[in-house]
């Protein structure tokens, strides 16, 4: 069964790209566009993978990862945010909060693939 | 991929817009902090995008724009006019730019050019060469050591450890050794807890950058260790891959890198080399891992047989038969030199400790910002098991201390004349029966002065007393003493050596310090080969027997019965000199005998010597210790019990801890005529 | 069936003076006779000293002082309850002075009723309740509160150590 991959993030380009890049791997791809979007999803259906951005007007990414931490059936659930290389602090806090890892902006298709083959098989 | 860019680019326009009506705001309130957040995040957005899908000149542009709003938003630049009029330039030379990325147009790339140098000026950015260090050269072969241990709590970030392992297996080839021995039992056990480690062997021709981005995620939530511990395939060498497997016990401690790295050398040199480096370094390849309770058990049984033989002897020599006598004196033999083996089975070198000291100096250095060279010698020093998990933590804190408070600043050092990197000496040996552990640095040293003041503020001492600089030094270990001028997160929090030497003491110790200001400070920890066996002296006070350690006892005189008083410290002449007596019979409220004779035992304690009153000297008695348990906790005149022949059971004094209490009781109670 | 194994528990007796009182038998050990008990100097006065148990020492507590009943001369019946109780989520095993041991009871914990805890001549507060057999009342006791360290601790500093 193919893994079910959850994206949020407010830039409709960066998930489309992401979507398209998933989908071409075999992926089912859920999107939404900040994190109060992103935890609708997380009504009890099987998600094998979160990617948030880590900006989003509603909901930040780190916000979305404490969340999804706290609910009982996703704490284990990987996690990987989108950030850039400038955001090295955010990137610790992320960690912090819970996040499975990172994929740094900007990033060629290849690399997302490789990232997420680091945390979901 | 058009379709894309096209969606981008109407997606930029929106930011840009929206980047434009948030910045005139801020203009009207430069102080306004969540115009700056909106700012920032709308900058980030953009910049992230624009790299995406190639609009390199403007995510550039973007990206110095962003760092001067996330220094601002740190406080760490204000915000001003200047500024905000640049950023306004920029945002309309953005719009330009996201139609022509190229900047084909020389305009616009002069403008562009423009633009990223007032930025740079108005933010003083620090142009951080950003650049993966890694170094990328021809590789070769080699063998890896990797230790990863993961947090307990690694699952909690959507982490499984067991892809890191695949991960490392895909790089090359591998020999992965799990270990349990942090499993707790069945019902301690949090199911959602990680208490695995995991311990591999790597043949990679890979670099080893590949290695440790194995993981780059988990780098805090994982203690990991890679080293290069060959050049060779070991993997193909038969013997240490066997000595790794081990007997496939998952509850095996990990072996850590020092002893992976010993084996890996010993698996490489040469035939000859190889026996003489096992002799060295006692590396046997026919020995075999025994988990630890069996050897409890062991001991257990040998101490059982030494109590049974006692009694035997005992039998014999009561009913005077020859041929028992005989059996039991052959016996008595054996009994020894298994008694003999066992506890030497117990014992272990050092240097499974030392792994964990050389850990904590690097870390530590590093935290502190010093410079260390950190010496173990004499590692294959062996002590038992149970002594050396005991002086572990204070032998960390000995460390922590000489790190933190010993070793000056290299700054400082070289200011000195002393060289950058300060030096600390671990030095193990043996010394009669005793291990010694040496702790030597070149640090500042103790300043004596400095704590006879400190001692005189906390009223340890009198100001108008004068003390040997020994004893001044004797006061470090007085309980809340502390040199140093801060609590620092090391090794401050009121933890200090009083509790060092307590937990020393505890296990039957010493431990002593001599500093010489300004060259540096050394901490003698000694130790008793084994806590299971004294060698002590069997004596009987009233209806009681008890057992004096060997060591502590110095010479037997005898006294008339009715010379010796009722109280509790006394004055009795022997051999030309006045001895302080202590009247045990009256502190264990064991009935005096009035009549005939009493034996005084004159104990070297500390500086003075001391006698004891004993009924009857019975003989050297080789008593296994027994506990005395947590009931007795408060008893500590008491170190433990024996098992005597006939069954009973006699207290071990710890005559310095007796002597001790007695003295301060006395000087409680100006009994004490000085 | 399952309630019942839930509902009734067994206890074993033994007696002190004139009462009797029963402990739950996940608690005893065993039972020694009494042998040579070495005391221990200093230690509060309900400890009797320690024994040899198969080659390890174990504590002895004289119930009867323990209790606050008076202290009389040990008998033949006179004999070491060995316990093995939890203190300070520690399982620690002592050995308990009683002047007899008598019988395994099967007792109801719905039998059980609570203690009167005024005008008693021992120290109630270890008392888990009380049961009616025949003509006698036999108190339940609460092992771990008995032999808990604090306990033996506060008696401890209010004595002193070295005499």
């Amino acid at each position: 069964m193919s893994k079910t991959i959850l994206i949020a993030d407010d830039s409709e380009s960066i998930r489309e790209l992401v979507e398209i890049t998933l989908k071409s791997a075999g992926y089912n791809v859920l999107k939404s566009v900040d994190g109060v979007d992103a935890l609708k999803h997380l009504n009890g259906q099987t998600i094998d993978l979160v990617i948030t951005d880590l900006n989003m007007p509603a909901l930040d990414g780190i916000a979305l990862i404490k969340e999804i931490r706290a609910r009982q059936d996703y704490s284990t659930l990987p996690i990987l945010l989108l950030t850039t290389e400038s955001q090295a602090a955010k990137k610790e806090e992320a960690k912090q909060a819970g996040a499975t890892g990172w994929i740094v902006k900007p990033f060629a298709q290849e690399k997302l693939l490789a990232v997420i083959q680091k945390v979901i098989r | 991929m058009d379709k894309l860019k096209a969606l981008f680019v109407t997606e930029a326009l929106e930011l840009i817009a929206d980047l434009e009506r948030v910045l005139l705001e801020f203009e009207k309130d430069l102080h306004n902090e969540e115009s700056v957040q909106v700012i920032f995040r709308v900058m980030h957005t953009l910049k992230g995008s624009a790299s995406m899908f190639g609009f390199d000149t403007l995510s550039a542009l973007t990206h110095d724009l962003e760092t001067v709003y996330d220094a601002i938003r740190d406080g760490k630049i204000i915000a001003t006019l200047e500024i905000l009029d640049i950023t306004l330039k920029s945002v309309d030379h953005l719009k330009k730019v996201i139609h022509d990325p190229s900047l084909g147009n020389s305009d616009l790339l002069k403008k562009h050019h423009d633009l990223l140098t007032a930025i740079k000026k108005v933010a003083q950015l620090h142009h951080d060469e950003i650049g993966a260090d890694y170094s990328i050269g021809k590789s070769f072969l080699a063998t890896y050591y990797i230790y990863c241990k993961p947090s307990f709590s690694i699952f909690k970030n959507g982490t499984n450890p067991l892809f890191l392992i695949d991960d490392l297996v895909a790089l090359g080839d591998a020999l992965v050794l799990p270990r349990m021995d942090l499993l707790p039992d069945f019902n301690h056990m949090n199911p959602g807890e990680c208490y695995t480690s995991f311990e591999v062997i790597l043949v990679t021709d890979k670099p080893a950058a590949e290695i440790s981005g194995v993981f780059i995620f988990v780098e805090d939530a994982c203690e990991i260790i890679i080293e290069k511990i060959s050049e060779a395939n070991l993997l193909l060498h038969d013997s240490f891959v066997a000595r790794m497997k081990g007997d496939h016990d998952l509850s095996v401690a990990p072996f850590g890198l020092e002893i992976v790295m010993r084996l890996a050398e010993n698996a490489t040199v040469t035939p000859e080399a190889k026996s003489v480096q096992f002799v060295a370094t006692r590396v046997d390849s026919s020995s075999i891992r025994v988990a630890s309770d069996k050897l409890d058990e062991l001991m257990n049984l040998v101490s059982e047989l030494v109590t049974s033989q006692a009694r035997l002897s005992l039998l014999a020599e009561q009913h005077g038969l020859a041929e028992l006598t005989n059996v039991s004196e052959n016996m008595e033999k054996i009994t020894r030199r298994l008694r003999d083996n066992a506890f030497n089975i117990c014992l272990v070198p050092i240097e499974s400790l030392v792994i964990r000291f050389q850990r904590l100096v690097r870390d530590l250095s590093k935290e502190l910002k010093k410079e260390i060279d950190f010496v173990a010698e004499g590692t294959d020093t062996e002590l038992d098991r149970s002594i050396i998990e005991k002086v572990t933590d204070p032998i960390l804190h000995i460390l922590r201390n000489c790190l933190d408070h010993g070793i000056e600043s290299p700054e400082e050092r070289v200011r000195q004349g002393k060289k950058k990197e300060g030096k600390i000496n671990l030095k193990a040996f043996h010394s009669g029966t005793s291990v010694v552990i040496q702790i030597k640095d070149d640090g500042r040293g103790v300043d004596i002065e400095k704590v006879r003041q400190k001692a005189i503020a906390k009223g340890l001492i009198k100001k108008e007393t004068l003390y040997s600089e020994q004893e001044i030094i004797d006061l470090i270990f007085s309980p809340g003493f502390s040199t140093a001028d801060q609590i620092t997160d090391v090794s401050g929090r009121g933890v200090g050596m009083d509790i060092v030497r307590r937990n020393i003491e505890s296990i039957q110790g010493e431990v002593t310090l001599t500093s010489i200001l300004g060259q540096g400070t050394t901490i003698s920890i000694k130790l008793p080969l084994t806590l299971s066996i004294v060698d002590g002296m069997l004596v009987q006070i009233g209806d009681s027997k008890y057992i004096l350690p060997l060591t502590a006892i110095d010479k037997c005189y005898e006294i008339e019965a009715r010379r010796i008083s009722s109280d509790l410290s006394q004055k009795h002449v022997f051999d030309g000199m006045l001895l302080p007596v202590f009247n045990l019979h009256q502190v264990f409220r064991e009935k005096a005998n009035e009549h005939g004779v009493i034996q005084i035992i004159k104990i070297a304690y500390e500086a003075f010597p001391i006698g004891i009153t004993v009924d009857q000297v019975i003989g050297e008695y080789q008593a296994v210790m027994k506990p005395l348990g947590n009931m007795y906790h408060d008893q500590d005149e008491f170190s433990g019990a024996t098992i005597l022949g006939d069954g009973s059971v006699a207290l071990v004094i710890d005559t310095d801890k007796l002597i001790k209490q007695l003295t301060a009781k006395v000087v409680e109670n100006n009994v004490l005529v000085n | 069936m399952e309630s019942d194994i839930l509902q009734s528990q067994s206890y074993l007796t033994f007696r002190l003076g004139d009462e009797i009182f029963a402990a739950s038998v996940l608690s005893v050990i065993e039972i020694l006779e009494l042998s040579k008990i070495t005391k221990v100097p200093g230690s509060p006065h309900f400890m009797r000293g320690v024994i040899n148990l198969r080659g390890n020492v174990l504590p002895v507590i004289d119930a009867r002082l323990k209790f606050g009943l008076p202290r009389i001369d040990d008998t033949v019946n006179t004999c070491v309850m060995v316990l093995s109780i939890e203190c300070e989520e520690q399982k620690i095993t002592i050995g308990a002075l009683v002047d007899a041991v008598q019988e395994v009871l099967e007792i109801d914990r719905k039998d059980i009723q609570p203690a009167p805890s005024i005008g008693s001549k021992y120290r109630t507060e270890f008392i888990d309740g009380m049961v009616k057999r025949n003509d006698d009342f036999i108190m339940v006791l609460d092992l771990d509160l008995v032999f808990s360290q604090d306990e033996i601790m506060l008696l401890q500093n209010t004595e002193g150590n070295v005499a």
